[in-house]
């Protein structure tokens, strides 16, 4: 067994229990107008074979992930609390996706969906959310005292997009790394399982990759990674 | 092609740098770059701009994006997403929003058309953000199959639900076109009886509910509607289900988002949903919120004056509510001057009429449905309107004014906080026991006897507490009440009185009160051999107890002769392995090693261990005990490490099974910071036993000898790590607050504190402490 497949096993494994405790039966019978997860599955499938209207029917799912998180951030009492990010992201896909229904081999290819799918929509949210502060006229930055969060560990979605996108450009495996793991929220090992490299070369990638990316959006030089 | 080559080889050249850089410490990068660029400027100012960034990597992306986005979001929108009002029509999927007809603690009322499958006006209701989690929607779900069976004309029906395309969930259910029934009882001026008429039917639909497993969980007048169907009121009960649904989630977050859902209503809310700490909530928290508001339709006012919390902590409130027990009705009426007349006035009569109305069985009923203990209110909706039905037509009802031992139940309630010391509740909390299990067994004999113990208690307080002002009496004044009655008191029951004596001295005991304790438990032996129970289970405990009084004070070869004594006693007639017998071989090897054989203390103990293991389990609260003292005698004779590991392990289980409030816990923390003192681990020791002081002085208040002798401990750890002031700083709070006398007169002599010898400022308050001490003996 490899480590992708020891990942699957765990993930499988916590679907199986949690899916059982929170009512993921609730989907299974398209709870109040949300698709289920089969019908998740097949939008994701249509979705990276070009078909833009699954996008739409997607992106409401997922901003109720997002709604979600944010209520938790809001909830919670102490700054230093932070939630896991695995632990958060493993979760919208076992909210949003049946596994049992995915084959081995589309596996791979469905976390990469998956990253691209967040990344995609997370960044329109991020520019929407510019465009509507802009709009307001209100402070480009506002912070509360009680969630001061720092820019590095914030950073700015749509100029990241941007520089990403540059960086797959010189170098796309590197650029897939940052995808599965900022966007997918996939381990290293997980990430390795995907891309069929070792976690050494991804933690590699990884590391060069946030150096890259950081004077990327320091309006730094443009050099080759 | 040669280019490409060559910008790989650089690429890799660059990174293999930096991976390398990386390993180095900041100030010796430069160095390094200088030597492995050589003179490739290009090479190191790419390297060097990428290092740059270096510091800020470790936090960059460690988020992932969905966590960005949701911490933004969670940033820049703190208040509701609620539907905004702009005059446009909105639709939620098929529900095109009208008129906004509402807005609430959790959330906003629309009153909506819905469109397909088919038309109809309906009442939908938006969850306030912030007011559910995620899984709100699949615990509504769950409860909707029994939400569709409920079919009662007092219930309205709750037909949907689901989220908006933000994610915000929303409930669709009958529109009812009424106003809640405290309102339309004054408008329409209703008579006593015509409320009750009313207030049955109210009761008839939350039965129903409750048949179907549905509690409301927020029944309270604005969730209780009046429609007049032909002329006559009809109440339609809204929002069944969704409580649990919204309630069930909250629960689950921290307290202060619970109680953020609180504040709307906290007057109809039962105790046991204003407690933290309770999790279950059954039919009767309908019941306790259906006496409220039966309560608010006869007196006008609800139980307790909620506008005068507003200024009050919202816990102090809670507190009110779980702890205090409201005025009755007709109290209220009478005591309330300045709403007296209006609210007379609203139910067409006079206040001193009304007054009469409500004394005697209205009161009764009231009173019943409110009780804080549910175990004491009508268990159904159906029992309380059975009830009034009863009064209506003028049958006994069933809450029948209190039993004597229910009085001294209240007392102890309104008393719980005001008296001094753990000794009082101790002695009640056994006194009350002794009655259950009394009454339980409901011969003639033993009734008679729980109404004895009841009227004795409840004397003592009657005598020492003609204003009710109990809080000015100490436990102790209240303990030497109790020990002078109960040589007249129960001098026709020698059993009890005996009995009651134990319990007198027991709680003498954990008052520190040693030789009133003896003097009581050789009184209780006397009285118990006097009516032939000499071999009894009760006398050779108190047998047992006088033992430990005695070495308390010092007298230590008594102690032994009297648990060897005891013990034959207990070998022959209970058998070596019964739970008393194991208990004072305990006490017994305790003794030895106060008196100087620990090596045979931590033998028998061991011995107990192992039985009491067997027999009641590796957490039991006895095996706890025993693995305590043993790990003292082990001390004693000088096997310090075990000691510490056993008193940890001791520690361990007692925090998991009892808690830290709690007084074998408490213990456990300080023999484990002495152990730990005596190893010189000084730090963990003042971790320890800081901790211990901080809960003593919470669960016992500031003057206790525990609390005193926590402090000295302190002292003593603090004098060995060589910090002077404070240990003088320290045993002087321990004086001047209660240290037994035991102690205080051992202080000169206890070698933990010699490196304090020789100080003026010590020998001055050894001569304090021996003073105080003399005092506290004489006044003993």
């Amino acid at each position: 067994m490899n480590a992708g497949e020891l990942i699957l096993w765990r993930k499988l494994f916590s679907c199986a229990t949690l899916c059982d405790q929170s009512g993921a039966s609730a989907f299974s019978e398209g709870l109040l107008g949300t698709p289920s997860v089969h019908e998740v599955t097949q939008l994701l499938r249509a979705w990276s074979a070009g078909d833009q209207n699954a996008l739409e029917k997607l992106t409401p799912l997922v901003y109720r992930e997002l709604h979600r998180a944010a209520q938790r951030y809001m909830a919670r009492q102490k700054p230093d609390h932070t939630l896991q990010t695995t632990a958060l992201v493993n979760e919208v896909y076992l909210r949003l996706v049946a596994f049992k229904e995915i084959t081995w081999e589309d596996r791979a290819h469905f976390f990469a969906v998956c990253a691209q799918l967040m990344r995609r929509i997370l960044t329109d949210w991020a520019r929407s959310q510019q465009y509507l502060k802009r709009g307001k006229g209100a402070p480009h930055v506002s912070l509360d005292d009680g969630l001061v969060v720092s820019p590095q560990r914030s950073p700015d979605l749509v100029a990241l997009d941007e520089a990403l996108k540059a960086l797959s450009e010189v170098n796309s495996r590197r650029g897939q790394v940052v995808e599965l793991r900022f966007y997918g929220g996939l381990s290293v090992d997980e990430t390795a399982g995907v891309l069929k490299v070792s976690p050494e070369t991804v933690l590699r990638d990884w590391k060069l990759a946030k150096l890259w990316l950081l004077r990327e959006m320091s309006g730094g030089k443009q050099v080759e990674a | 092609m040669e280019a490409s080559r060559l910008r790989r080889e650089k690429q890799s050249r660059v990174e293999q740098l930096i991976q390398e850089a990386l390993e180095l410490e900041e100030q010796q990068r430069g160095e390094f770059l200088e030597r492995h660029c050589g003179g490739d400027e290009s090479l190191r100012r790419e390297v060097e701009s990428l290092l740059a960034f270096d510091k800020d990597a470790p936090n960059f992306m460690e988020a992932s994006a969905l966590q960005v986005a949701a911490e933004a979001l969670a940033m820049e929108a703190p208040g509701p997403l609620d539907v905004e009002d702009k005059g446009q029509v909105r639709s939620i999927g098929p529900y095109q929003l009208l008129t906004r007809i509402g807005e609430g603690g959790m959330g906003q009322v629309w009153l909506a058309e819905q469109t397909a499958p088919l038309q109809r006006r309906v009442a939908l209701k938006l969850i306030r953000w912030g007011m559910y989690d995620d899984t709100l929607l699949h615990r509504f779900q769950a409860e909707r199959q029994s939400l569709a069976v409920m079919d009662h004309p007092s219930i309205a029906k709750v037909f949907d639900a689901g989220a908006t395309s933000e994610g915000q969930p929303y409930f669709v259910m009958e529109y009812v076109s009424g106003i809640p029934i405290t309102d339309y009882c004054d408008q329409k001026k209703l008579k006593i009886r015509d409320r009750l008429e009313l207030f049955i039917k109210v009761c008839e639909g939350v039965q129903h509910a409750h048949q179907k497993a549905i509690i409301h969980r927020d029944l309270k007048p604005a969730n209780i509607l009046v429609v007049e169907i032909d002329g006559k009121p009809v109440p339609r009960i809204i929002d069944f289900g969704l409580a649990k649904a919204t309630d069930a989630g909250i629960a689950g977050e921290s307290l202060h988002t619970r109680l953020g859902s609180f504040v709307g209503t906290p007057g109809y809310m039962s105790p046991e949903q204003c407690d933290p700490a309770a999790q279950d909530v059954d039919t009767r928290t309908d019941v306790y919120s259906l006496g409220v508001i039966l309560y608010v339709l006869l007196a006008g006012n609800l139980p307790f004056d909620t506008q005068e919390w507003k200024n009050k902590p919202l816990d102090e409130m809670l507190r009110r509510l779980r702890e205090e027990d409201p005025p009755r009705p007709s109290t209220k009426v009478s005591t309330d001057r300045d709403t007296s007349s209006a609210t007379a006035e609203a139910r067409g009569t006079e206040p001193k009429q009304l007054v009469s109305v409500l004394r005697g069985d209205l009161d009764w009923i009231t009173m019943k449905a409110v009780e804080k203990d549910r175990a004491r209110r009508y268990v159904t909706p159906s029992e309380l309107a059975a009830d009034i039905r009863r009064y209506l037509k003028n049958e006994p009802v069933i809450a029948r004014p209190a039993s004597v031992s229910y009085r001294i139940q209240k007392y102890v309630r309104r008393h719980r906080y005001s008296v001094a010391g753990a000794a009082m509740l101790l002695l009640l909390l056994v006194a009350f026991s002794v009655v259950q299990s009394v009454q339980l067994r409901n011969t003639r004999r033993e009734r008679d006897r729980a109404d004895r113990i009841a009227e004795f208690m409840t004397g003592i307080f009657k005598a020492s507490d003609p204003n009710e002002k109990l809080g000015t009496i100490t436990a102790q004044e209240l303990l030497d009440k109790a020990a002078k009655d109960i040589d007249t008191g129960l001098s026709k029951d020698p059993e009890l009185q005996a009995s009651m004596m134990h319990v007198i001295g027991r709680a003498y005991m954990y008052q520190g009160l040693y030789s009133r304790g003896q003097s009581v438990f050789e009184r209780a032996i006397k009285a118990g051999t006097s009516a032939g129970l000499q071999e009894s289970r009760e006398i050779m405990n108190t047998m047992h107890d006088l033992a430990w009084a005695l070495q308390e004070q010092g007298q230590v070869a008594q102690a032994e002769a009297l648990e060897r004594k005891t013990m034959k006693m207990q070998l022959r007639v209970l058998g070596a392995d019964h739970p008393d017998t194991i208990a004072t071989e305990s006490e017994l090897g305790f003794t030895l090693c106060q008196e100087g054989n620990c090596a045979e203390g931590v033998r028998l103990n061991q011995d107990v261990l192992g039985k009491q293991k067997r027999r009641l389990g590796p957490e039991a609260h006895y095996t706890l005990v025993t693995m305590d003292n043993l790990a003292i005698m082990l001390a004693g004779d000088h096997r310090l490490e075990e000691a510490e590991k056993l008193q940890g392990e001791s520690l361990e289980i007692h925090l998991r099974v009892f808690g830290p409030e709690n007084l074998s816990t408490i213990n456990a923390m300080i023999n484990l910071g002495e152990f730990q003192r005596d190893l010189g681990r000084f730090e963990d020791a003042k971790k320890q036993l800081s901790q211990a002081l901080e809960i003593e002085g919470r669960v016992f208040g500031p003057d206790q000898p525990e609390t005193a002798a926590t402090k000295y401990d302190l002292a003593t750890v603090a004098a060995h790590d060589g910090q002077v002031e404070q240990a003088l700083s320290l045993l002087r709070q321990a004086v001047d607050h209660g240290l037994p006398p035991l102690n205080a007169l051992n202080m000169e002599k206890d070698p933990l504190l010699n490196s304090l010898h020789g100080d003026p400022r010590f020998t001055a308050l050894v001569a304090h402490a021996k003073e105080r001490a003399a005092a506290v003996q004489k006044a003993d």
